[in-house]
């Protein structure tokens, strides 16, 4: 399979005072070209450090990094400051969780948005401002002419957020990295910003990570999701399968905490007990098993393998919902 | 102001008190003086008149005149253009400089950094005036087997001071580069492939250039006091050239004509606060507008 994006065995380490922090163990995921893969898990689970990692965004003496990441087989984690930059931008780009943060404030959207392209593709100035008014009608912009000559905190939340997305698609990556898009939106405007992502995914053939820790936004929106627990990969399945088949009870217990519409009023909604897992900690045995209801002995000494269920269904439990 | 907030209908009027045009008059007409002083219909300000050591406002001489009759308004007025040169050039200088060298250290941090950062702390650890009292012994100490070359007394003043100030303005531009490098849109734009000199330049510079400027007022002030206590000490311009200059040399009229010194003391006063009052009126505004955003 040629596959875009293929990470294998990533595992990320950070030297700390208390010791080494595992905040990746040994991930293996792959994205293939125009793919939508959701990644899922709670604070901490690693998700982030994993992507900000996939993309050469983590380095420095305290950081170790192994296993491999390559990008149209081209290995990413040896590759310096300076030659990785030739990736961003053009090849991989990231939209970024908290738009009000992510615009220079003393620039306007104009001369920002065009920059990467005069910069990175060598515009000329006058085509990058084209480009960036086309751009912000690809985002669906109302009066885009406008928006273009105003500085970003004359913008909302969504609307900044849509010039990110504009921004980050300028140089036609091939990949976009999505870091919790939707988490500091309004949720009317949520719904909106998700569904323009995955309509300019379609219409430009981009592959797409989203990162979240919201089940309702990967359903919706991704073809394959990976489940992270404690930096670990624990479930990863097709979207539908996953809701449908799921078998690994941190998967359940997720499903379960979303909030529904058919629950009574005033009950109580599910929340999963305890905390999750040390990244300092050496691991012994399944890194749920605390957590989980169906804990055994065995979860408590000994350390799951992801299996496959056939069908491209990887799970990592020994005891998975509805039989091996 | 592209930054006003009519856009989100809140109104945060900016009380522009009475000490804000009170400086802003007060710099304009020194500025005035500087450039069109000499034209003014006034006696020279290096001519013996024949009213000597007359007190202020009397008839001809509404400052007075020292005790070998000149006239106090024009030698005030006269030495405004040179103390606002040193001024100006030395904080126009070091902002360059010393931004520069802070954006850089804030933003490439490592090694650079860390040399950068123990030249502004050595340089900032000398007692300013010691430190240019020091380089102004070294630049204008004439070379006995060449007499005559060495530099000009404004000019290696203006450089000793300059190097005085760089490492005030560039320790701030370090500390303000480093919060906005923190941010977001830095991150950002390096996702989109930028080279770090574009962004620093681009990204962090205009976000600096502000609050570096509100201090760049406050170190204009600082300047013109440095200037005149150098003159004081003896090493100051030549005599008369600047307020400090003419401050000095009238220091032994004290006696029979205090008047004299009166007049330069209280241009230079009224000019360090009227910078103060200026710098702390944008720094206001500076803050306002980041809290906004």
């Amino acid at each position: 399979m040629s596959e875009l994006l293929d990470i294998e065995n990533l595992e990320i380490d950070f030297d700390t005072q208390r010791g080494t922090l595992h905040a990746v163990r040994g991930v293996t995921l792959s994205v293939a070209p125009g793919e939508s893969l959701g990644i899922v898990g709670e604070s901490g689970s690693g998700k982030t450090v994993m992507s900000r990692a996939t993309m050469g965004l983590l380095r420095g003496k305290r950081v170790k990094r192994r296993g491999s990441v390559r990008f149209e087989g081209q290995e990413l984690l040896t590759l310096s400051a300076k030659e990785i930059r030739g990736f961003w931008g053009t090849k991989i780009s990231m939209v970024f969780q908290d738009p009000m943060t992510a615009l220079n404030p003393v620039r306007r959207v104009k001369s920002q948005m065009s920059e990467a392209m005069v910069k990175r593709l060598d515009m000329p100035k006058d085509k990058a401002e084209a480009r960036a008014l086309e751009l912000l009608e690809l985002v669906r912009i109302p009066d885009p002419k406008a928006v273009l000559d105003k500085f970003p905190h004359q913008l909302s939340g969504g609307m900044r957020q849509r010039v990110m997305i504009a921004m980050a698609i300028a140089c036609d990556p091939k990949l976009l990295f999505a870091d919790e898009p939707t988490t500091a939106l309004d949720v009317t405007v949520q719904a909106q910003i998700l569904e323009l992502i995955s309509d300019l995914r379609k219409r430009l053939g981009m592959a797409m990570v989203i990162i979240t820790h919201d089940l309702g936004v990967v359903a919706n929106h991704t073809d394959r999701v990976a489940v992270m627990y404690g930096g670990e990969v624990v479930e990863l399945a097709t979207t539908k399968e996953l809701f449908t088949q799921t078998k690994m009870p941190y998967t359940e217990a997720l499903m379960s905490s979303i909030p529904r519409i058919d629950i009574e009023p005033g009950q109580r909604l599910p929340a999963i007990a305890g905390t999750p897992p040390d990244p300092v900690e050496e691991r012994v045995g399944c890194g749920f098993a605390p957590r989980c209801k169906y804990a055994t002995d065995k979860c408590r000494s000994e350390r799951p393998q992801l299996v496959d269920a056939g069908n491209g269904h990887l799970y990592r439990c020994f005891f998975p919902i509805g039989g091996a | 102001m592209p930054w006003s907030t009519r856009e989100f209908g809140v109104a945060v009027k900016q009380g522009r008190s009475i000490s804000f045009y009170l400086a802003s008059s007060w710099l304009g007409i020194c500025v005035f003086m500087a450039i069109f002083g000499d034209m003014l219909p006034l006696p020279a300000y290096d001519e013996y008149t024949d009213d000597i050591g007359v007190g202020l406002f009397s008839a001809g001489h509404i400052f007075g005149t020292d005790l070998n009759g000149i006239d106090m308004l024009s030698a005030t007025i006269h030495a405004t253009r040179m103390t606002l040169v040193i001024s100006f050039t030395c904080v126009a200088i070091s902002l360059v400089i010393g931004g520069a060298l802070g954006v850089i250290a804030a933003y490439w941090r490592g090694w650079v950094d860390s040399v950068l950062s123990t030249y502004f702390n050595v340089t900032l650890s000398i007692p300013n005036l010691i430190l240019t009292l020091v380089l102004v012994a070294i630049l204008a100490t004439p070379d006995p087997s060449n007499p005559g070359q060495e530099l000009s007394r404004s000019l290696v003043i203006i450089i000793s001071l300059t190097f005085a100030i760089i490492p005030i303005l560039g320790r701030l531009a370090r500390s303000s580069a480093l919060t906005w490098s923190g941010r977001d849109f830095i991150r950002v734009a390096e996702s989109m492939g930028m080279k770090k000199r574009q962004i620093a330049w681009s990204h962090i510079v205009p976000n600096v250039i502000p609050s570096l400027l509100s201090v760049g007022f406050l170190a204009a002030g600082v300047v013109i006091v440095a200037e005149g206590g150098l003159a004081i000490l003896g090493v100051g311009t030549n005599a008369g050239e600047s307020w400090g200059s003419l401050l000095a040399s009238k220091t032994s009229e004290l006696y029979d004509a205090p008047h004299t010194t009166l007049v330069p003391a209280v241009a230079i006063a009224l000019t360090v606060m009227s910078l103060n009052f200026f710098g702390d009126y944008l720094r206001k505004r500076i803050d306002n507008r980041e809290a906004r955003i």
